[in-house]
């Protein structure tokens, strides 16, 4: 009867023993993921309160990226998701290291791999931002340049430029993240090469009466007596 | 950057010279062909009105590739009796050099300022090289009042063609008048006169590398003079005719270089204009004439045309800078007949200061912002063109004087937007 209450209690006892080992690690993930969280919300109150004060939300309007937040159906404040983003990055990061008190090594090998890509997706959220600034900035100054030479079709040009150097900088975020990058790099050249085949159909094909349209109204325009001007604007 | 007093040619040459009262600079670049009678009206002016007077003249080049230089160093009034002249006491002596910094005329004229410095010079003015109604007179009238008169600062006062000078009677007079209340008709006429006093002050301005060293020049030589309570006069030299504009000079760039100037100016002197209010003439010397003008030819339409198509491509932009109501106005607008086409005075000052308080605020870059200014201000342009094409030189001057008191008048609500 001993040998078989001892048969049942030795594992028992044996978990008792793991778990005992195993508490101070699994408070220690608690404590880590309580101070964390309390240390991310501080950091979240401090970040927005920071952005208010230099006028991000303002900033942002100009450069587009409220419009952009409101197209996509996001209706907070730009400082108030930056707030929400660097907030949930720190709550991320401290499960990460919450999960690496506990000393598993399934859980370690989990973690290390994460950290691991951390610095990828840091890099692809920068060159998202930048890029995006920059497509915004080359697209605008070819509108104007295009409106200003007083050719036609100069919003349509620029939109074109927008969506071109978009789906460059995309393409680089998605291989910067390493996700199906050949697949990514097949799309992008299809899609690309398909852009251009397109158009030269289109213009060399389904476009020939526009085309001829245009060209003829070009000449016409050319051949139109038109006076010069001598204004002098300074 | 070096001062150009600096460099060990010119710096003997101004040690041999030792003192100079007054200084003469013409900018230049490729202007072989203009610059000899520039250099012999400006001679035989030194000659005629200031005999008595030590004079240098200054050819501060852009890097001439025609010999503008060499010309320079050529000319001379063979004959003064010509001129009526008899004998000069004080002989004109004459430097050449090319300038260093960002190529533009503002750099030219800080080598201008500095050799002006270098000799202690009592008086200085800078004429265009490429003049070709300039008359020894001009000399005179922009020299006298600084030398004899107690003035720091001389604007020139042209009859220009009704057409011409559009940035001016549209933008940059009306903009300068409301701002700090003094009536300089010509703030960028291009041809001054100065003391030696405000030739210093402008070398303690750290303004080489920015806009000022290219076309803005001009508009903050007046407003630096008008901001920092110098005194200021016009001269009225009668008709401005130069040599034919270089086909390759891109209004866009011209509008950018002079409103970006002007703006900045704004930032640089709020303290002072948002004080001001109203405007007063300032004194104007000189014998008013009136001038035969070459023709004009403009082609409104396609102004309109322009126009026209930066209403369709740049509302979203204009959308963030004018505000809806001004946008519905310049829509309106655009949607009417070239014959009815009338861009009215209010609307357009709103304009200004809009773009004025968007560049205040860094609402776009200020090449985007002050470019897509470009088609409202060919709108404006066309606008001013049908208006005035019946009208008398006067008349269009009275055109002009109603907008400047729609500028001084709308400068309330600058000022209640300037935060």
């Amino acid at each position: 009867m001993t040998d078989f209450l001892n048969l049942i209690l030795e594992p028992l006892q044996e978990v008792f023993l793991k778990f005992q080992d195993f508490l101070p690690n699994l408070l220690a993930m608690l404590v880590i993921l309580l101070l964390g969280i309390l240390l991310a919300k501080l950091l979240r109150f401090i970040l927005v309160k920071f952005l208010h004060a230099i006028e991000f939300d303002n900033w942002s309007d100009r450069m587009g990226f409220t419009a952009l937040m409101r197209k996509g159906d996001l209706w907070v404040k730009p400082s108030a998701v930056i707030g929400g983003v660097v907030f949930w990055i720190l709550v991320i990061v401290t499960l990460m290291a919450g999960l690496g008190a506990l000393n598993v090594a399934a859980i370690d090998t989990l973690v290390a791999q994460f950290f691991n890509y951390l610095p990828r997706v840091f890099s692809a959220a920068i060159i998202l931002a930048v890029g995006y600034l920059f497509t915004s900035f080359i697209s605008r100054a070819v509108l104007i340049a295009v409106a200003n030479g007083g050719y036609h079709y100069a919003r349509l040009l620029a939109e074109a430029m927008r969506v071109l150097l978009m789906l460059m900088i995309l393409a680089m975020v998605m291989e910067q993240l390493q996700i199906a990058t050949g697949i990514v790099l097949a799309a992008f050249s299809i899609l690309f090469g398909g852009i251009v085949i397109a158009l030269a159909i289109a213009f060399g094909v389904g476009g020939i009466d526009t085309a001829r349209r245009i060209v003829e109204q070009q000449f016409a325009e050319e051949e139109a007596p038109k006076p010069p001007d001598d204004i002098e604007h300074l | 950057m070096d001062a150009v007093t600096l460099r060990a040619d010119i710096h003997q040459q101004i040690e041999q010279i030792g003192h100079a009262d007054i200084v003469v600079g013409i900018p230049s670049f490729n202007s072989a062909h203009t610059i000899a009678h520039v250099v012999r009206a400006v001679q035989a002016g030194l000659a005629k009105y200031f005999p008595e007077h030590k004079a240098v003249i200054i050819n501060s080049d852009g890097g001439s590739v025609d010999g503008t230089m060499d010309v320079v160093h050529q000319t001379s009034i063979g004959d003064f009796e010509t001129i009526l002249l008899h004998h000069r006491i004080e002989p004109v002596l004459k430097l050449a050099f090319p300038y260093t910094g960002i190529p533009g005329k503002g750099s030219a004229f800080r080598a201008v300022f500095e050799v002006a410095q270098a000799l202690d010079a009592k008086a200085c003015v800078v004429v265009d090289s490429d003049l070709r109604s300039i008359t020894p007179e001009w000399i005179e009238l922009l020299l006298k009042p600084v030398l004899n008169g107690g003035f720091d600062y001389v604007a020139p006062l042209y009859h220009r063609h009704k057409f011409d000078g559009t940035i001016t009677n549209s933008i940059v007079y009306p903009l300068t008048r409301a701002l700090y209340g003094k009536r300089v008709r010509q703030p960028i006429g291009g041809d001054f006169g100065f003391s030696g006093k405000l030739a210093q002050f402008y070398l303690t301005k750290d303004v080489w590398e920015t806009d000022v060293a290219r076309f803005g020049i001009d508009i903050w030589m007046t407003t630096t003079a008008l901001a920092n309570g110098f005194r200021v006069a016009q001269s009225f030299l009668g008709a401005k005719i130069h040599d034919a504009k270089d086909p390759g000079t891109d209004l866009g760039n011209m509008l950018y270089q002079v409103v970006s100037a002007t703006f900045q100016l704004m930032e640089d002197y709020d303290a002072k204009w948002l004080t001001v209010s109203g405007s007063q003439p300032v004194p104007t010397f000189g014998f008013e004439y009136t001038v035969g003008l070459e023709h004009v030819n403009v082609n409104s339409a396609r102004m309109i045309a322009l126009f026209r198509e930066g209403v369709q491509n740049l509302r979203e932009i204009w959308l963030g800078i004018l505000g809806a109501g001004d946008l519905r106005e310049v829509e309106r607008l655009a949607a009417l007949d070239d014959a009815s086409f009338r861009f009215p005075l209010a609307l357009w000052t709103r304009i200004i200061y809009d773009y004025a308080l968007a560049f205040h605020r860094g609402q776009l870059s200020a090449g985007h912002l002050l470019k897509s200014l470009l088609p409202l201000y060919v709108g404006k342009t066309a606008s001013f063109v049908m208006e005035v094409t019946p009208l008398e030189v006067h008349e269009a001057e009275a055109e002009i004087e109603k907008l400047c008191l729609e500028f001084e008048s709308g400068k309330d609500y600058l000022c209640s937007q300037w935060k």
